[in-house]
Protein backbone atom coordinates (compact mmCIF):
# COMPACT_ATOMS: atom_id res chain seq x y z
CA UNK A 1 0.00 0.00 0.00
CA UNK A 2 1.14 3.71 -0.62
CA UNK A 3 1.73 5.74 2.06
CA UNK A 4 1.74 9.19 2.05
CA UNK A 5 5.44 10.50 1.67
CA UNK A 6 4.93 8.52 -1.45
CA UNK A 7 1.86 10.70 -2.38
CA UNK A 8 3.48 13.79 -1.08
CA UNK A 9 6.33 12.93 -3.51
CA UNK A 10 4.19 11.83 -6.70
CA UNK A 11 1.80 15.03 -6.05
CA UNK A 12 5.12 16.96 -6.50
CA UNK A 13 6.28 15.37 -9.17
CA UNK A 14 3.49 14.53 -11.23
CA UNK A 15 0.66 16.35 -10.30
CA UNK A 16 1.39 20.17 -9.53
CA UNK A 17 2.11 20.85 -12.96
CA UNK A 18 -0.91 19.97 -14.42
CA UNK A 19 -2.97 21.20 -11.09
CA UNK A 20 -1.30 24.87 -11.83
CA UNK A 21 -2.79 24.43 -15.34
CA UNK A 22 -6.28 23.59 -13.96
CA UNK A 23 -5.86 26.38 -11.29
CA UNK A 24 -6.31 28.92 -14.02
CA UNK A 25 -9.26 27.24 -15.66
CA UNK A 26 -10.65 27.20 -12.35
CA UNK A 27 -10.36 30.71 -11.63
CA UNK A 28 -11.92 31.72 -15.24
CA UNK A 29 -14.67 29.02 -14.35
CA UNK A 30 -15.37 30.96 -10.70
CA UNK A 31 -14.93 34.37 -12.20
CA UNK A 32 -17.82 33.88 -14.88
CA UNK A 33 -20.00 32.53 -12.17
CA UNK A 34 -19.49 34.77 -9.62
CA UNK A 35 -20.87 37.73 -11.98
CA UNK A 36 -23.70 35.30 -13.02
CA UNK A 37 -24.74 35.29 -9.47
CA UNK A 38 -24.61 39.06 -8.85
CA UNK A 39 -26.31 39.65 -12.19
CA UNK A 40 -28.84 37.20 -11.17
CA UNK A 41 -29.40 39.22 -7.43
CA UNK A 42 -29.48 42.17 -9.41
CA UNK A 43 -32.22 41.08 -11.52
CA UNK A 44 -33.66 39.35 -8.80
CA UNK A 45 -33.85 42.63 -6.42
CA UNK A 46 -35.54 44.28 -9.80
CA UNK A 47 -38.24 42.18 -9.86
CA UNK A 48 -39.10 42.36 -6.63
CA UNK A 49 -38.82 46.37 -6.41
CA UNK A 50 -41.14 47.03 -9.17
CA UNK A 51 -43.59 44.69 -7.95
CA UNK A 52 -43.09 45.62 -4.86
CA UNK A 53 -46.68 46.30 -3.70
CA UNK A 54 -47.60 42.70 -4.60
CA UNK A 55 -44.80 41.28 -2.53
CA UNK A 56 -45.53 43.14 0.51
CA UNK A 57 -49.93 41.97 -0.11
CA UNK A 58 -48.60 37.90 -0.29
CA UNK A 59 -45.26 37.25 0.84
CA UNK A 60 -45.29 34.04 -0.48
CA UNK A 61 -44.84 35.01 -3.93
CA UNK A 62 -41.08 36.32 -2.48
CA UNK A 63 -40.32 32.36 -3.33
CA UNK A 64 -40.85 32.75 -7.16
CA UNK A 65 -37.97 35.56 -7.60
CA UNK A 66 -35.95 33.14 -5.16
CA UNK A 67 -36.53 29.71 -6.81
CA UNK A 68 -35.78 31.02 -10.12
CA UNK A 69 -32.86 32.51 -9.43
CA UNK A 70 -31.22 29.20 -7.99
CA UNK A 71 -32.27 27.36 -10.61
CA UNK A 72 -30.63 29.33 -13.22
CA UNK A 73 -27.32 29.96 -10.92
CA UNK A 74 -27.14 26.06 -10.62
CA UNK A 75 -28.18 25.34 -14.49
CA UNK A 76 -25.06 28.14 -15.15
CA UNK A 77 -22.98 26.57 -12.77
CA UNK A 78 -23.10 23.07 -14.07
CA UNK A 79 -22.69 24.85 -17.63
CA UNK A 80 -19.43 26.85 -16.62
CA UNK A 81 -17.99 24.03 -14.92
CA UNK A 82 -18.34 21.20 -17.57
CA UNK A 83 -15.29 21.50 -19.39
CA UNK A 84 -13.45 22.21 -15.94
CA UNK A 85 -14.53 19.11 -14.20
CA UNK A 86 -14.10 16.71 -16.75
CA UNK A 87 -10.29 18.09 -17.71
CA UNK A 88 -9.99 17.95 -13.71
CA UNK A 89 -11.06 13.95 -13.36
CA UNK A 90 -9.23 12.97 -16.70
CA UNK A 91 -6.03 14.56 -15.40
CA UNK A 92 -6.02 14.39 -11.35
CA UNK A 93 -7.98 11.40 -10.16
CA UNK A 94 -7.18 9.19 -13.29
CA UNK A 95 -3.49 9.60 -11.80
CA UNK A 96 -4.21 9.01 -8.90
CA UNK A 97 -6.06 5.89 -9.50
CA UNK A 98 -2.84 4.94 -11.80
CA UNK A 99 -0.62 6.18 -8.87
CA UNK A 100 -2.27 3.72 -6.31
CA UNK A 101 -2.52 0.57 -8.95
CA UNK A 102 -1.40 0.79 -12.17
CA UNK A 103 -3.62 -2.19 -13.70
CA UNK A 104 -6.78 -0.16 -12.49
CA UNK A 105 -8.84 1.83 -15.20
CA UNK A 106 -10.65 4.60 -14.61
CA UNK A 107 -14.26 6.32 -16.22
CA UNK A 108 -15.56 9.75 -15.40
CA UNK A 109 -18.58 8.60 -16.95
CA UNK A 110 -19.35 5.50 -15.91
CA UNK A 111 -20.58 3.96 -12.86
CA UNK A 112 -21.68 0.11 -11.62
CA UNK A 113 -24.70 -1.30 -13.24
CA UNK A 114 -28.32 -1.41 -12.00
CA UNK A 115 -28.39 -4.73 -12.27
CA UNK A 116 -25.16 -5.19 -9.92
CA UNK A 117 -27.07 -3.06 -7.43
CA UNK A 118 -29.83 -4.88 -7.39
CA UNK A 119 -28.11 -8.13 -7.19
CA UNK A 120 -26.64 -7.24 -4.18
CA UNK A 121 -29.86 -7.28 -2.18
CA UNK A 122 -28.43 -5.13 0.50
CA UNK A 123 -31.32 -2.29 -0.59
CA UNK A 124 -34.34 -4.27 -1.01
CA UNK A 125 -36.06 -0.88 -2.36
CA UNK A 126 -36.06 -1.01 -6.61
CA UNK A 127 -34.77 2.47 -7.46
CA UNK A 128 -36.42 4.54 -9.53
CA UNK A 129 -33.57 7.01 -10.54
CA UNK A 130 -30.14 5.98 -10.42
CA UNK A 131 -26.80 7.73 -10.83
CA UNK A 132 -23.44 7.79 -10.77
CA UNK A 133 -19.93 8.20 -11.89
CA UNK A 134 -15.88 8.12 -11.20
CA UNK A 135 -15.84 3.83 -11.97
CA UNK A 136 -12.84 2.42 -11.62
CA UNK A 137 -12.00 -1.62 -12.32
CA UNK A 138 -9.54 -3.69 -12.94
CA UNK A 139 -7.41 -6.39 -10.94
CA UNK A 140 -5.75 -6.19 -7.96
CA UNK A 141 -2.97 -9.33 -8.25
CA UNK A 142 -6.12 -11.87 -8.14
CA UNK A 143 -8.49 -10.08 -7.14
CA UNK A 144 -11.18 -8.60 -10.20
CA UNK A 145 -12.52 -5.31 -8.40
CA UNK A 146 -15.31 -2.44 -9.73
CA UNK A 147 -16.71 0.41 -8.14
CA UNK A 148 -18.31 3.64 -8.50
CA UNK A 149 -20.19 6.53 -6.77
CA UNK A 150 -23.57 5.35 -6.67
CA UNK A 151 -27.05 8.03 -6.20
CA UNK A 152 -29.80 5.66 -6.21
CA UNK A 153 -33.36 6.94 -5.36
CA UNK A 154 -36.94 5.98 -5.18
CA UNK A 155 -39.76 8.76 -5.53
CA UNK A 156 -43.12 9.05 -3.41
CA UNK A 157 -46.11 11.22 -4.61
CA UNK A 158 -48.38 13.42 -2.80
CA UNK A 159 -51.20 15.94 -3.08
CA UNK A 160 -51.32 19.24 -1.76
CA UNK A 161 -54.10 21.04 0.10
CA UNK A 162 -55.13 22.48 -3.63
CA UNK A 163 -54.87 19.44 -5.21
CA UNK A 164 -51.05 19.42 -7.04
CA UNK A 165 -49.30 16.50 -7.69
CA UNK A 166 -46.09 16.62 -6.20
CA UNK A 167 -43.46 14.37 -6.14
CA UNK A 168 -40.74 13.47 -3.89
CA UNK A 169 -37.25 12.09 -3.76
CA UNK A 170 -36.21 10.03 -1.21
CA UNK A 171 -32.24 8.32 -1.07
CA UNK A 172 -31.80 4.91 -0.77
CA UNK A 173 -27.89 4.72 -0.90
CA UNK A 174 -25.50 7.19 -1.66
CA UNK A 175 -21.50 6.76 -1.64
CA UNK A 176 -19.31 4.10 -2.54
CA UNK A 177 -20.54 1.21 -3.86
CA UNK A 178 -17.90 -1.68 -4.48
CA UNK A 179 -17.63 -5.68 -5.94
CA UNK A 180 -15.17 -7.46 -5.77
CA UNK A 181 -14.32 -11.58 -6.53
CA UNK A 182 -14.97 -13.24 -3.37
CA UNK A 183 -11.55 -15.69 -2.90
CA UNK A 184 -14.54 -18.58 -1.90
CA UNK A 185 -16.72 -20.17 -3.96
CA UNK A 186 -20.07 -20.13 -2.59
CA UNK A 187 -24.14 -20.59 -3.89
CA UNK A 188 -26.23 -18.59 -1.92
CA UNK A 189 -26.08 -15.33 -0.50
CA UNK A 190 -25.62 -13.66 3.07
CA UNK A 191 -25.85 -9.87 3.97
CA UNK A 192 -24.04 -8.29 6.66
CA UNK A 193 -25.69 -5.33 7.80
CA UNK A 194 -24.97 -2.51 10.38
CA UNK A 195 -26.71 -3.14 13.71
CA UNK A 196 -29.08 -0.72 14.98
CA UNK A 197 -31.79 -2.88 17.06
CA UNK A 198 -29.32 -4.62 19.00
CA UNK A 199 -27.28 -1.41 20.05
CA UNK A 200 -30.30 0.52 20.91
CA UNK A 201 -32.52 -2.70 22.61
CA UNK A 202 -30.33 -5.60 23.64
CA UNK A 203 -31.54 -8.96 23.72
CA UNK A 204 -34.84 -7.68 22.75
CA UNK A 205 -33.21 -6.20 19.61
CA UNK A 206 -31.90 -9.70 19.00
CA UNK A 207 -35.05 -11.33 19.30
CA UNK A 208 -36.73 -8.24 16.59
CA UNK A 209 -34.13 -9.12 13.89
CA UNK A 210 -34.79 -12.68 14.37
CA UNK A 211 -38.51 -11.86 13.07
CA UNK A 212 -37.27 -10.15 10.26
CA UNK A 213 -38.97 -12.09 7.24
CA UNK A 214 -37.55 -9.99 4.27
CA UNK A 215 -34.31 -11.06 4.69
CA UNK A 216 -34.06 -14.83 5.45
CA UNK A 217 -32.58 -16.05 8.57
CA UNK A 218 -30.80 -14.71 11.23
CA UNK A 219 -27.71 -15.79 11.68
CA UNK A 220 -25.75 -15.56 15.52
CA UNK A 221 -22.52 -15.27 15.08
CA UNK A 222 -19.82 -16.03 18.03
CA UNK A 223 -17.62 -12.93 17.88
CA UNK A 224 -19.56 -10.70 20.47
CA UNK A 225 -17.61 -7.64 18.91
CA UNK A 226 -18.95 -8.23 15.69
CA UNK A 227 -22.68 -8.94 16.72
CA UNK A 228 -22.91 -5.67 18.87
CA UNK A 229 -22.20 -3.86 15.38
CA UNK A 230 -23.73 -5.85 12.58
CA UNK A 231 -26.69 -8.19 11.75
CA UNK A 232 -25.79 -10.94 9.85
CA UNK A 233 -28.50 -12.52 7.27
CA UNK A 234 -28.27 -15.67 4.82
CA UNK A 235 -30.05 -18.46 3.24
CA UNK A 236 -27.65 -20.84 4.84
CA UNK A 237 -26.60 -21.28 7.94
CA UNK A 238 -23.10 -23.32 7.88
CA UNK A 239 -22.30 -21.09 3.89
CA UNK A 240 -22.72 -17.75 6.04
CA UNK A 241 -19.69 -19.13 8.58
CA UNK A 242 -17.79 -20.24 5.82
CA UNK A 243 -17.98 -17.10 4.53
CA UNK A 244 -17.47 -15.55 7.77
CA UNK A 245 -14.66 -17.10 8.77
CA UNK A 246 -13.40 -15.65 12.26
CA UNK A 247 -10.46 -14.34 10.89
CA UNK A 248 -12.48 -12.34 8.51
CA UNK A 249 -14.70 -11.16 11.04
CA UNK A 250 -12.12 -9.30 12.93
CA UNK A 251 -11.14 -7.88 9.44
CA UNK A 252 -14.43 -6.03 8.62
CA UNK A 253 -14.34 -5.39 12.11
CA UNK A 254 -11.42 -3.11 11.55
CA UNK A 255 -12.31 -1.98 8.83
CA UNK A 256 -15.55 -0.51 9.96
CA UNK A 257 -13.02 0.92 12.58
CA UNK A 258 -10.86 2.63 10.59
CA UNK A 259 -12.98 4.22 8.54
CA UNK A 260 -15.67 5.34 10.90
CA UNK A 261 -18.69 4.81 8.26
CA UNK A 262 -21.71 2.36 8.67
CA UNK A 263 -20.62 -0.23 6.17
CA UNK A 264 -23.27 -2.96 4.16
CA UNK A 265 -21.40 -6.01 2.83
CA UNK A 266 -22.49 -8.23 1.05
CA UNK A 267 -21.97 -11.75 -0.20
CA UNK A 268 -23.72 -12.94 -3.15
CA UNK A 269 -22.94 -15.26 -6.49
CA UNK A 270 -19.04 -15.48 -5.08
CA UNK A 271 -18.70 -12.22 -5.03
CA UNK A 272 -18.13 -9.44 -2.21
CA UNK A 273 -20.67 -6.16 -2.37
CA UNK A 274 -19.35 -3.31 0.23
CA UNK A 275 -21.11 -0.48 0.15
CA UNK A 276 -19.98 2.99 2.45
CA UNK A 277 -22.34 5.79 2.36
CA UNK A 278 -20.97 9.32 1.99
CA UNK A 279 -23.02 12.44 2.45
CA UNK A 280 -20.85 14.54 0.16
CA UNK A 281 -20.17 14.17 -3.48
CA UNK A 282 -17.30 12.23 -4.02
CA UNK A 283 -13.74 12.68 -6.70
CA UNK A 284 -15.50 16.27 -7.44
CA UNK A 285 -12.93 19.41 -7.90
CA UNK A 286 -13.60 22.32 -5.65
CA UNK A 287 -14.53 25.87 -7.41
CA UNK A 288 -14.06 28.60 -4.56
CA UNK A 289 -11.10 27.31 -3.31
CA UNK A 290 -7.67 27.16 -4.59
CA UNK A 291 -6.52 23.75 -6.15
CA UNK A 292 -2.80 23.68 -4.83
CA UNK A 293 -3.12 22.71 -1.77
CA UNK A 294 -2.28 19.28 -0.63
CA UNK A 295 -4.95 18.52 1.33
CA UNK A 296 -7.79 18.18 -0.85
CA UNK A 297 -5.48 15.49 -3.06
CA UNK A 298 -5.12 13.76 0.04
CA UNK A 299 -8.25 13.73 0.61
CA UNK A 300 -9.27 12.05 -2.91
CA UNK A 301 -6.46 9.63 -2.63
CA UNK A 302 -7.98 8.34 0.75
CA UNK A 303 -11.20 8.11 -0.75
CA UNK A 304 -10.03 6.09 -3.55
CA UNK A 305 -7.90 4.07 -1.04
CA UNK A 306 -10.59 2.93 1.25
CA UNK A 307 -11.99 1.19 -1.75
CA UNK A 308 -8.89 -0.10 -3.44
CA UNK A 309 -7.32 -1.29 -0.34
CA UNK A 310 -11.01 -3.26 0.43
CA UNK A 311 -9.12 -5.99 -0.99
CA UNK A 312 -6.12 -6.08 1.39
CA UNK A 313 -8.47 -5.26 4.06
CA UNK A 314 -10.19 -8.41 3.40
CA UNK A 315 -7.56 -10.46 2.52
CA UNK A 316 -9.35 -11.55 -1.04
CA UNK A 317 -5.87 -12.03 -2.88
CA UNK A 318 -5.29 -15.52 -0.51
CA UNK A 319 -6.44 -17.53 -2.57
CA UNK A 320 -5.77 -21.41 -0.98
CA UNK A 321 -9.09 -22.78 -2.07
CA UNK A 322 -10.55 -24.29 -5.15
CA UNK A 323 -11.08 -20.86 -6.48
CA UNK A 324 -8.26 -19.34 -7.98
CA UNK B 1 -71.99 -12.56 28.09
CA UNK B 2 -68.79 -10.67 28.73
CA UNK B 3 -67.92 -12.50 31.23
CA UNK B 4 -67.86 -15.72 28.78
CA UNK B 5 -65.93 -14.35 25.93
CA UNK B 6 -63.33 -13.18 28.46
CA UNK B 7 -63.04 -17.36 29.68
CA UNK B 8 -63.10 -18.27 25.96
CA UNK B 9 -59.65 -15.57 25.19
CA UNK B 10 -58.67 -17.04 28.86
CA UNK B 11 -58.55 -21.04 27.62
CA UNK B 12 -57.12 -19.83 24.26
CA UNK B 13 -54.47 -18.13 25.17
CA UNK B 14 -53.36 -21.35 27.69
CA UNK B 15 -53.67 -23.44 24.86
CA UNK B 16 -51.35 -21.44 22.32
CA UNK B 17 -48.57 -20.75 24.55
CA UNK B 18 -47.87 -24.28 25.21
CA UNK B 19 -48.16 -25.23 21.45
CA UNK B 20 -45.67 -22.53 20.21
CA UNK B 21 -43.53 -23.45 23.23
CA UNK B 22 -43.56 -26.80 22.02
CA UNK B 23 -43.08 -26.23 18.60
CA UNK B 24 -40.20 -24.18 19.35
CA UNK B 25 -38.15 -26.78 21.37
CA UNK B 26 -39.18 -29.32 18.25
CA UNK B 27 -38.00 -26.65 15.79
CA UNK B 28 -34.71 -25.68 17.66
CA UNK B 29 -33.82 -29.65 18.79
CA UNK B 30 -34.63 -30.60 14.52
CA UNK B 31 -32.18 -27.53 13.70
CA UNK B 32 -29.22 -29.20 15.72
CA UNK B 33 -29.70 -32.42 14.28
CA UNK B 34 -30.06 -31.10 10.73
CA UNK B 35 -26.38 -29.13 11.20
CA UNK B 36 -25.01 -32.57 12.59
CA UNK B 37 -26.10 -33.97 9.35
CA UNK B 38 -24.51 -31.36 7.47
CA UNK B 39 -21.03 -31.87 9.38
CA UNK B 40 -21.65 -35.41 8.14
CA UNK B 41 -21.72 -34.43 4.61
CA UNK B 42 -18.85 -32.70 5.05
CA UNK B 43 -16.57 -34.96 6.57
CA UNK B 44 -17.85 -37.49 3.44
CA UNK B 45 -16.58 -34.91 1.23
CA UNK B 46 -13.35 -34.89 3.14
CA UNK B 47 -13.09 -39.07 3.47
CA UNK B 48 -13.52 -38.74 -1.13
CA UNK B 49 -10.88 -36.69 -1.10
CA UNK B 50 -8.46 -39.40 0.68
CA UNK B 51 -7.71 -41.92 -1.33
CA UNK B 52 -6.82 -39.55 -4.45
CA UNK B 53 -4.36 -37.36 -2.04
CA UNK B 54 -3.09 -40.69 -0.46
CA UNK B 55 -2.32 -41.77 -4.03
CA UNK B 56 -0.68 -39.35 -4.84
CA UNK B 57 1.60 -38.54 -2.14
CA UNK B 58 2.57 -42.16 -2.05
CA UNK B 59 4.91 -41.25 -5.16
CA UNK B 60 6.94 -38.73 -3.53
CA UNK B 61 7.06 -39.05 -0.06
CA UNK B 62 9.18 -41.58 1.04
CA UNK B 63 9.38 -41.09 4.81
CA UNK B 64 6.10 -40.88 5.36
CA UNK B 65 4.37 -44.23 4.28
CA UNK B 66 3.25 -45.08 7.58
CA UNK B 67 1.15 -41.95 7.99
CA UNK B 68 -0.32 -42.47 4.67
CA UNK B 69 -0.90 -46.16 5.40
CA UNK B 70 -2.67 -44.93 8.67
CA UNK B 71 -4.60 -42.14 7.39
CA UNK B 72 -6.33 -44.49 4.58
CA UNK B 73 -7.36 -47.32 7.48
CA UNK B 74 -8.54 -44.43 9.49
CA UNK B 75 -10.12 -43.53 6.80
CA UNK B 76 -12.05 -47.12 6.11
CA UNK B 77 -13.14 -46.93 9.61
CA UNK B 78 -14.66 -43.89 9.38
CA UNK B 79 -17.17 -44.26 6.53
CA UNK B 80 -18.59 -47.28 8.42
CA UNK B 81 -22.15 -47.06 8.74
CA UNK B 82 -23.27 -47.85 12.01
CA UNK B 83 -20.74 -45.44 13.77
CA UNK B 84 -20.88 -43.66 17.16
CA UNK B 85 -21.52 -39.98 16.98
CA UNK B 86 -18.39 -39.78 19.47
CA UNK B 87 -15.95 -42.26 17.38
CA UNK B 88 -16.97 -40.06 14.51
CA UNK B 89 -15.66 -36.83 16.44
CA UNK B 90 -12.63 -39.23 17.85
CA UNK B 91 -11.54 -40.53 14.58
CA UNK B 92 -12.33 -37.28 12.59
CA UNK B 93 -9.93 -35.36 15.08
CA UNK B 94 -7.15 -38.20 14.67
CA UNK B 95 -7.28 -37.76 10.67
CA UNK B 96 -7.31 -33.93 11.17
CA UNK B 97 -3.81 -33.96 12.85
CA UNK B 98 -2.29 -36.44 10.40
CA UNK B 99 -3.86 -34.84 7.30
CA UNK B 100 -2.15 -31.68 8.69
CA UNK B 101 1.39 -33.32 9.60
CA UNK B 102 1.08 -34.65 5.80
CA UNK B 103 0.22 -30.69 4.31
CA UNK B 104 3.25 -29.78 6.55
CA UNK B 105 5.73 -32.44 5.55
CA UNK B 106 4.97 -31.85 1.55
CA UNK B 107 7.52 -28.69 2.06
CA UNK B 108 10.74 -31.26 1.85
CA UNK B 109 9.26 -32.51 -1.19
CA UNK B 110 9.33 -29.85 -4.07
CA UNK B 111 9.04 -32.45 -6.94
CA UNK B 112 5.61 -33.27 -5.09
CA UNK B 113 4.75 -29.73 -4.51
CA UNK B 114 4.84 -28.32 -8.29
CA UNK B 115 2.38 -31.54 -8.56
CA UNK B 116 -0.53 -30.24 -10.66
CA UNK B 117 -2.88 -33.02 -9.78
CA UNK B 118 -1.56 -32.08 -5.89
CA UNK B 119 -1.66 -28.97 -5.44
CA UNK B 120 -5.68 -29.12 -6.50
CA UNK B 121 -6.21 -31.89 -3.82
CA UNK B 122 -4.38 -29.87 -1.27
CA UNK B 123 -6.63 -26.46 -2.43
CA UNK B 124 -9.86 -29.42 -1.70
CA UNK B 125 -8.69 -30.06 1.33
CA UNK B 126 -8.19 -26.55 2.55
CA UNK B 127 -11.85 -25.82 1.49
CA UNK B 128 -13.22 -28.97 3.26
CA UNK B 129 -11.58 -27.72 6.43
CA UNK B 130 -12.91 -24.60 5.89
CA UNK B 131 -16.57 -25.66 5.62
CA UNK B 132 -16.10 -28.83 8.38
CA UNK B 133 -14.90 -25.56 10.54
CA UNK B 134 -18.02 -23.44 9.87
CA UNK B 135 -20.44 -26.70 10.02
CA UNK B 136 -18.69 -27.00 13.73
CA UNK B 137 -19.56 -23.34 14.60
CA UNK B 138 -23.09 -23.72 12.92
CA UNK B 139 -23.73 -26.83 15.27
CA UNK B 140 -22.34 -24.91 18.61
CA UNK B 141 -24.58 -22.00 17.72
CA UNK B 142 -27.69 -23.86 17.20
CA UNK B 143 -27.21 -26.04 19.73
CA UNK B 144 -26.79 -23.19 22.07
CA UNK B 145 -30.15 -21.82 21.00
CA UNK B 146 -31.00 -24.80 21.73
CA UNK B 147 -29.76 -25.22 25.25
CA UNK B 148 -30.90 -22.15 26.02
CA UNK B 149 -34.67 -22.80 25.50
CA UNK B 150 -34.18 -25.69 27.36
CA UNK B 151 -32.82 -23.97 30.34
CA UNK B 152 -34.32 -20.37 30.54
CA UNK B 153 -37.91 -20.27 31.57
CA UNK B 154 -40.56 -20.57 30.77
CA UNK B 155 -40.04 -22.79 27.63
CA UNK B 156 -37.68 -25.19 30.64
CA UNK B 157 -40.60 -26.71 32.15
CA UNK B 158 -41.94 -27.29 28.76
CA UNK B 159 -38.94 -29.03 28.03
CA UNK B 160 -38.71 -31.06 30.86
CA UNK B 161 -42.01 -32.44 30.52
CA UNK B 162 -40.94 -33.31 27.23
CA UNK B 163 -37.67 -34.92 28.54
CA UNK B 164 -35.66 -32.73 26.32
CA UNK B 165 -32.05 -32.74 27.54
CA UNK B 166 -29.33 -30.60 27.15
CA UNK B 167 -26.35 -30.92 24.74
CA UNK B 168 -22.62 -30.98 23.95
CA UNK B 169 -21.01 -28.10 21.92
CA UNK B 170 -18.40 -29.41 20.24
CA UNK B 171 -15.22 -28.76 21.82
CA UNK B 172 -11.50 -28.65 20.53
CA UNK B 173 -10.04 -31.82 22.95
CA UNK B 174 -7.14 -31.15 24.84
CA UNK B 175 -4.78 -32.88 22.25
CA UNK B 176 -5.74 -30.49 19.39
CA UNK B 177 -5.55 -27.70 21.82
CA UNK B 178 -1.46 -28.39 21.49
CA UNK B 179 0.35 -27.45 18.42
CA UNK B 180 0.64 -30.28 16.05
CA UNK B 181 3.98 -32.23 16.64
CA UNK B 182 4.82 -32.57 13.03
CA UNK B 183 8.08 -34.43 14.04
CA UNK B 184 6.53 -36.53 16.45
CA UNK B 185 4.18 -37.88 13.10
CA UNK B 186 6.29 -38.44 11.24
CA UNK B 187 9.38 -41.06 13.44
CA UNK B 188 6.88 -43.97 13.39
Amino acid sequence: MKNLDALRHFYQRDLLGELQRLEQQRLDVAKKLTLAIVVTLVLAGGVVLVFGRQFFANPMLLLFPVVVGVIIVAGLAKYFSRGYVSDFKSKIIARIVGFIDESLAYRADAHMSLAEFQGCRLFNRRPDRFRGDDWVGGKVDATTIEFSEIHAEYKTESRDSKGRRRTHWHTIFKGLFFRADFNKNFSGSTVVLPDTAERLFGGLGKWLQSVNFTRGDLIKLEDPDFEREFAVYGDDQVEARYILSTSLMRRILEFKQRTGKRIYLSFVRSCVYVAVPYTKDLFEPRLFRTLLDFEPIQEYFRDLQLAIGIVEDLNLNTRVWTKV
Amino acid sequence: MGIWIAIGVAILILVIIPVVMYNSLVGKKNQVANVFGTIDAMLKKRYDLIPNLVATAQQYMEHERGTLTEITALRAKAIKPDLADDEKVAIDNRLRGMLGGIMVAVENYPQLKANENFLHLQRSLNEVEEQISAARRAYNASVTDYNNAVEMFPTNIMASMMAYKEKRLFEITDKERENVDVASLFKK
